[in-house]
């Protein structure tokens, strides 16, 4: 592994001119081998395989894949248009939740960082904690007990006249965007909640004592301050959401269904590696393209921002 | 958990005397989003005391299910498998991240963005990609080149869930060790440690609040994760969030709830004690749970 070995030109740390010559020297960096070996065998590996098979093909029926001709076509067989529909099913379900899990979670984060007692705040961190841990599944189950049309939700809500029959909201999209808020909301309030965490309170007296309305607050202060924690929680929930495969499975039935079903479908039952493989890798294109978009502009956002709040400044000062 | 109150304690003078409609909204908000996060737990956990036969329709009160799950074979064995899988897990991640968390704060090289950068991508990635990728690469090693550990589920079960964890333990302990002063391992070189006791006595101690809770997280993780193993396991080592994952298709029992409300119990008691032994975590550099998030988040 001469490849992690320091670079001899390096400035030594103050222990490596200790007089302890007699022992061995180890390389530096030795204890990231291990990981690096690890992430390289069981990660890097498996996604190149998975890379090489979307170039192949499906000879036969028992078969799962073959490489001895390569082509693309597999990826023009992903971006048909059955499958390209569930990509943008998958798209919008992703991006409509993603925006959701923000507008619930901004308030709800603003909270418990800056209205919440102090003494409170650590149970109510913990209390969105414990949601979080608890198994994905078993909640996602929660949901479809509570949203069968002979359910208990379902019942009362006919018992308050509120829906005419009875509640037909599982097996449907409608279900699957409720159930992606749910599972993803704590992964936004977290990083929100961290970043205004941080937020000197003294920020918020300044802007109020200099005459600033709760808005003005609120934009100018609290929002720019808690933006790494905006661009943290979009990434945290957008990336899986996009891959969900037990949201879609538990609560979407045929009409909600998602490319994470779709991609599991090839290496389950169809037993098509080739074309899932192709699927897995647009899945994953369409991830970091939208992310890096996304990132992109809330960058090009914060500039204009930035700009726009240091051109006023100084008008300011001669009055 | 406290300990992540003690940061922004700024006296609030104000709002003591009126009411105000913003504040009162998002103390609303605030407490209806708890309600909303908590609800399905509740659904379960209620639904767990059905004494009908499917989980849907509750018929009447009772604790057959939890007998009934007890008594399941088929049911008990998952749970094993799962307690195996998130022990074995707990431990490679623990060793893995702990060294690499350490290489990174203080042995760190050219090596250093590039190993982030990929513990990063190990997180972002779907599940779904890890799970189809990991497949074919165990039926490549095990079956094709004939090495038959790999064949074996408890190990694929290992591999397949230490790869998120290890990444997780690895921001911890790298989060805890940038907080950490270096004198105190420079004195130790000072005095002749060699760095095999300098490792020991001074190192370890000092961040064994970021290794204990990132080895819990593992665990929890381990139990949770349910895609990739239900890809990866093979028939005989099914581990307890694939058996409800396949008993979906038929019908769902009581059973299924009542053994999730006990590794609720379960997952809550590790949580618990992550979080004591983050507020006893005298460096407060941990910050208990806020610390937790911002290692996880990475930041």
């Amino acid at each position: 592994m001469t490849a992690l070995e320091a670079p001899a030109a390096q400035r030594p740390s103050a222990v490596d001119t200790k007089p302890s010559r007699r022992r061995l020297r180890l390389p530096r960096g030795l204890g990231a081998l291990p990981i690096s070996v690890w992430m390289l065998l069981f990660f890097i590996l498996p996604f190149g395989l998975v890379v090489w098979y979307s170039f192949g093909y499906k000879p036969g029926l028992y078969v799962t894949h073959a490489n001895d001709i390569l082509s693309l076509d597999r990826y023009g067989e992903a971006a048909s248009p059955a499958f390209f529909a569930i990509f943008v099913r998958t798209l919008k379900i992703a991006v409509m939740g993603t925006v959701l899990c923000l507008a619930i979670a901004f308030p709800m984060a603003y909270w418990m960082a800056v209205k919440l007692a102090p003494k409170w705040r650590g149970v109510v961190l913990a209390l969105v904690l414990i949601p979080y841990w608890t198994n994905f599944l078993v909640r996602t189950i929660g949901w479809q007990i509570s949203l069968t049309p002979q359910g208990f939700v379902s019942k009362t809500l006919q018992w308050a006249h509120l829906t005419d029959g009875p509640l037909h909201v599982l097996y449907t999209s409608a279900a699957v965007q409720l159930g992606v808020v749910y599972n993803y909301l704590p992964l936004m309030i977290l990083p929100l909640y961290v970043a205004l965490e941080r937020l000197d309170p003294k920020l918020l007296g300044a802007s109020r004592d200099l005459g600033g309305t709760a808005w003005n607050t609120l934009w100018h202060i609290t929002v720019p301050l808690a933006a790494p924690g905006v661009t943290a929680g979009l990434l945290l929930v957008f990336v899986p959401l996009m891959g969900d495969y037990i949201t879609p499975t538990v609560l979407g039935g045929a009409s909600g269904s998602m490319v994470g079903q779709m991609v599991a479908a090839q290496f389950q039952s169809a037993q098509n590696w080739a074309l899932g493989a192709a699927m897995a890798v647009l899945l994953m294109l369409a991830i970091f393209g939208t992310s890096a978009v996304v990132g992109g502009v809330l960058k090009v956002v914060g500039r204009i921002a930035t700009a726009m709040t240091s051109l006023k400044l100084p008008a300011k000062e001669p009055s | 958990m406290t300990a992540a109150a003690q940061g922004g304690g700024a006296p609030r003078r104000h709002s003591r005397h009126r009411f105000r409609p913003g504040d009162a909204f998002l103390h609303v908000w605030g407490l209806l989003g708890l309600v909303f996060l908590f609800f399905p737990i509740v659904v379960i956990v209620v639904f767990s005391f059905n004494s009908g036969r499917t989980l849907q329709t509750f018929e009447g009160f009772g604790i057959q299910a939890y007998l009934a799950a007890l008594s399941n074979p088929a049911i008990t064995n998952s749970i094993t498998v799962s307690l195996i899988t998130a022990t074995g897990t707990a431990v490679v991640a623990t060793l893995l991240g702990t060294f690499a968390g350490i290489a990174l704060t203080r042995r760190s090289g050219w090596w250093a963005p590039g190993l982030l950068v990929l513990l990063g991508l190990v997180m972002v990635t779907p599940e779904i990609v890890s799970a189809i990728s990991l497949l074919p690469w165990f039926v490549t090693l095990g079956v094709d080149a004939g090495l038959t550990g790999f064949n074996i589920g408890q190990v694929r079960l290992i591999i397949a869930n230490s790869l998120f964890a290890s990444a997780v333990v690895t921001f911890i302990v790298r989060a805890r060790m940038t907080g950490m002063n270096e004198t105190l391992e420079e004195a130790a070189g000072d005095l002749y440690a060699p760095p095999f006791r300098r490792f020991t006595d001074i190192t370890l101690p000092l961040i064994r609040p970021a290794v204990i809770s990132g080895a819990l997280l593992a665990f929890t993780l381990s139990l949770d994760n349910t895609v990739v193993s239900s890809f990866v396991s093979v028939a005989g080592s099914t581990p307890w969030p694939v058996y409800i994952f396949a008993s979906l298709k038929a019908s769902l029992r009581p059973e299924i709830a009542a053994m999730s409300t006990l590794m609720l119990v379960l997952t809550l008691i590790v949580l618990g004690i992550a979080a004591l032994i983050l507020r006893r975590d005298p460096a407060g550099s941990g910050k208990g749970a806020a610390g937790l998030t911002s290692a996880m988040v990475g930041r």
